[in-house]
């Protein structure tokens, strides 16, 4: 379970996340929506530690924790970015390796498997994202569709505890986004596949289909929290963003 | 008679008496005498602002007996004979002036007057190596050092006779031969003892041996030979006339007066006035031609062209040695300017600067001869000296490469190989370097092929690469100046495009995927 207590963030002077207090448990799919410049990247970024906080904390199953103001420990951070995944709105595909290479980087490089063992699970997830063929192409060989369905097959290939999915298609036009956004659901759907996914997308029609659960950021703070049905229900608070 | 009448006649008496004898002094052009400042004393050399010397108080001396001014023309030692069929407005010159023997090759394109010295070659040593180094049969034996034989290390500038003396029959492969185009480069390294000796001309020689701290002659100066004036071909009265001059101050005691003042007179100029009035030039036995004549001159080419080779291969050396180095150097320091702290970057962003902002021949300098003084454990062989030089100097211009590598990579790169949970360093080596590299191939072999051309610098620090090896031989081969320089550039170009080759290979091969569809 990830949980975010009372978070605040600066950017020079302007409080960014201003108290955000949330939580996502295993095999919810969660989604963050808001207008733009809301917090809701820059929420995702804290969580998984590439950007820093001044106050309040972030649990992962209570034996991780950041906490606002205080540098992290290099191990502390390894052991996060392990546990949590994350897949980029520009996939950020490593394009000097192959689309397996890219999805056994992090067996091999973070956690230290071996190739083989690391190339097994890289055909298996490439195979479940729909790009058995394509295990030996490189980055600039495929579709941007292909590239996110890559991306997400990466962050998976370390079995995290949660994915965090930073606009997943908004660099997508719609029939490749709902190729990506198919994957999503697969694994919303597959009852194995217990880790918590939070997604911030402005694509509410894709969210209303996969979300559990809906929280709108506005300003840096939530101003609502709760079942996706009821959120987009009429006169919901998702519904009056659409 | 008006006042205003009065200076009008006035001026015209004036006109009448200096005007045309005024007119022709103007007239008669000043003498151009050619010749390179830094082969240095007791030749020309600067004392203060002024250029004194022996060969500047003769040219002065000449020009007067001509009716005409002295005008110093400076130039590069061994191109000064071209500079004679230049006009006055290229850096023409009349005469080379400069230390210039008597030889056959030289002769038939640029007659020489008669000789205005006698010199011979002397070598010298360090005082405390007088013992192992008496004479110069000495110079054949080998020397015991650390438990190792070497042979002894002997400094001449290259292209002089000293180095064709050397390079004779009689010493051959014995000596460790090292080349340098400064007499006083030279000379200091002996005094620092490192090297065993230089073979230079008498008058050289006598000037330092007076003038340095621990110098002395090891043994009787031999191989006599003449300094000449060279001449335009075709410059009958000139030379002539320079011909006069000369006999006349040796007669009257003119050349003696100056060549006393320098530490120069001695038996051999005795003599001087009797080879000036033998018929001029005399009959030339020299090796060179017996040599080409036994052999052809088609295998002395191809002598040469063996020389040129065996010089590409140092070329070569250098640049397969030190570039690896500067590359990986680079890399360290790029990677420091864009991913340390912010304190570690403005000594890196120095370096770089420093490094850019002056020029390698005075790294060399620093390295080579400089850093020995600063402590001995820095005394690096020519060739180790050479290496890090070319490695730090390129260095910089290498890590900018690779900065602008670093920073085309977008930030996503790093940001997504962390949250794979990859340690920093690890992120560097598997994702961010090897794209960098990619993308600066192009501005990397294009400083691979520039530093195989500067290796030619090294010729400072006694190292003798191509272009060393290409004026060594101009000076003394002139008759095949075009072809010495066709095979040279040949050599350069042989070197270098299979470079460029594998540059468009790697390109083609490593390049083409390193950002698609990342932007």
């Amino acid at each position: 379970m990830i949980r975010v207590s009372n978070v605040v963030k600066y950017h020079g002077a302007n409080r960014v996340l201003d108290g955000i207090s949330l939580e996502f448990r295993k095999g919810e799919v969660a989604a963050l929506i808001g207008p733009s410049g809301g917090g809701k990247s820059t929420l995702l970024r804290c969580i998984n530690g590439l950007e820093s906080f001044q106050q309040g904390q972030v649990s992962i199953d209570d034996r991780l924790q950041l906490v606002g103001g205080i540098t992290p420990s290099r191990e502390t951070l390894l052991r996060l970015r392990r546990t949590v995944g994350m897949v980029f709105q520009q996939f950020n595909l490593f394009p000097h390796m192959t689309a397996a290479e890219n999805v056994m980087s992090g067996l091999v490089y973070a956690l230290g498997r071996s190739r083989t063992e690391a190339e097994a699970v890289a055909v298996r997830l490439l195979e479940r994202v729909g790009l058995g063929d394509k295990t030996g192409a490189k980055p600039a060989q495929l579709s941007g569709g292909q590239q996110q369905r890559v991306a997400i097959a990466r962050a998976l290939a370390v079995n995290p505890a949660a994915i965090l999915f930073d606009e997943p298609t908004s660099a997508l036009d719609p029939r490749m986004a709902g190729e990506v956004m198919r994957v999503i659901n697969d694994l919303a759907d597959d009852p194995q596949f217990q880790a918590a996914m939070v997604i911030v997308s402005h694509d509410l029609a894709a969210v209303r289909r996969v979300a559990d659960t809906v929280h709108v950021l506005e300003k840096g703070r939530v101003t609502y929290s709760g079942p996706a049905a009821e959120a987009f229900a009429p006169g919901g608070p998702a519904a009056a963003l659409e | 008679m008006t006042v205003k009448r009065y200076w009008l006649f006035a001026l015209a008496a004036a006109w009448s008496w200096s005007g045309p004898a005024a007119l022709a002094q103007e007239k008669k052009p000043p003498l151009r005498w050619g010749t390179d400042p830094t082969g240095g004393a007791p030749y020309v050399y600067k004392e203060g602002d002024k250029f004194v010397g022996f060969e500047v108080e003769l040219a002065e001396y000449l020009a007067e007996q001509l009716g005409r001014t002295s005008q110093m023309v400076r130039g590069d030692w061994d191109k000064l004979p071209e500079l004679l069929g230049k006009p006055a407005y290229e850096d023409g010159i009349d005469i080379v002036l400069n230390g210039y023997e008597l030889r056959e090759d030289l002769e038939k394109s640029y007659p020489s007057t008669v000789p205005y010295y006698v010199y011979k070659l002397g070598l010298v040593v360090h005082k405390d190596s007088v013992g192992r180094i008496s004479g110069w049969s000495d110079l054949r034996r080998e020397r015991e050092e650390g438990g190792t034989r070497r042979k002894i290390s002997v400094g001449v500038l290259g292209g002089s006779v000293a180095h064709e003396y050397l390079k004779g029959k009689e010493f051959g492969n014995a000596l460790d031969l090292r080349i340098n185009p400064d007499v006083a480069t030279v000379i200091g390294l002996v005094e620092q003892k490192r090297l065993d000796a230089t073979v230079q001309d008498l008058p050289a020689c006598l000037y330092y041996v007076r003038h340095g701290k621990d110098l002395v002659l090891a043994d009787e100066p031999r191989n006599p030979g003449f300094y000449v004036i060279l001449t335009r071909k075709g410059d009958e009265e000139l030379r002539a006339r320079l011909n006069a001059a000369i006999k006349r101050g040796i007669r009257d005691g003119t050349l003696k007066r100056i060549y006393e003042k320098y530490g120069l007179w001695n038996a051999d100029q005795e003599r001087l006035l009797y080879w000036t009035e033998q018929p001029w030039p005399p009959p030339f036995t020299g090796n060179e031609e017996g040599e080409e004549a036994e052999t052809g001159p088609g295998t002395h080419l191809g002598t040469l062209v063996g020389e040129l080779v065996r010089a590409a291969g140092v070329t070569i050396f250098l640049s397969v040695a030190s570039f690896p180095l500067a590359m990986l150097i680079g890399l360290v320091v790029a990677l420091g300017r864009v991913y340390s702290p912010g304190w570690l970057r403005i000594p890196l962003g120095l370096y770089v600067e420093f490094l850019r902002g002056t020029p390698l021949l005075l790294q060399l300098y620093f390295v080579f001869y400089l850093l020995p003084q600063l402590h001995p454990v820095l005394t690096f062989s020519p060739l180790v000296a050479g290496i890090l030089g070319l490695a730090i100097n390129y260095s910089a211009y290498e890590a900018e490469n690779y900065r602008a590598g670093l920073l085309a990579i977008p930030k996503g790169q790093m940001e997504a190989a962390l949250a794979l949970g990859m340690k920093p360093l690890t992120a560097l080596q598997v994702v961010i370097v090897p794209q960098a590299v990619r993308i600066v191939i192009p501005p990397v072999t294009n400083d691979f092929i520039a530093l195989f051309k500067d290796t030619s610098v090294c010729s400072v620090i006694l190292i003798t690469e191509l272009t060393r090896k290409y004026n060594e031989l101009y000076n003394f081969n002139r008759d095949y100046v075009i072809e010495l320089a066709f095979v040279t550039a040949g050599l350069y170009l042989v070197m270098s495009y299979p470079l460029a080759l594998l540059a468009g290979y790697l390109e083609r091969r490593l390049g083409t995927h390193a950002t698609g569809g990342q932007r």
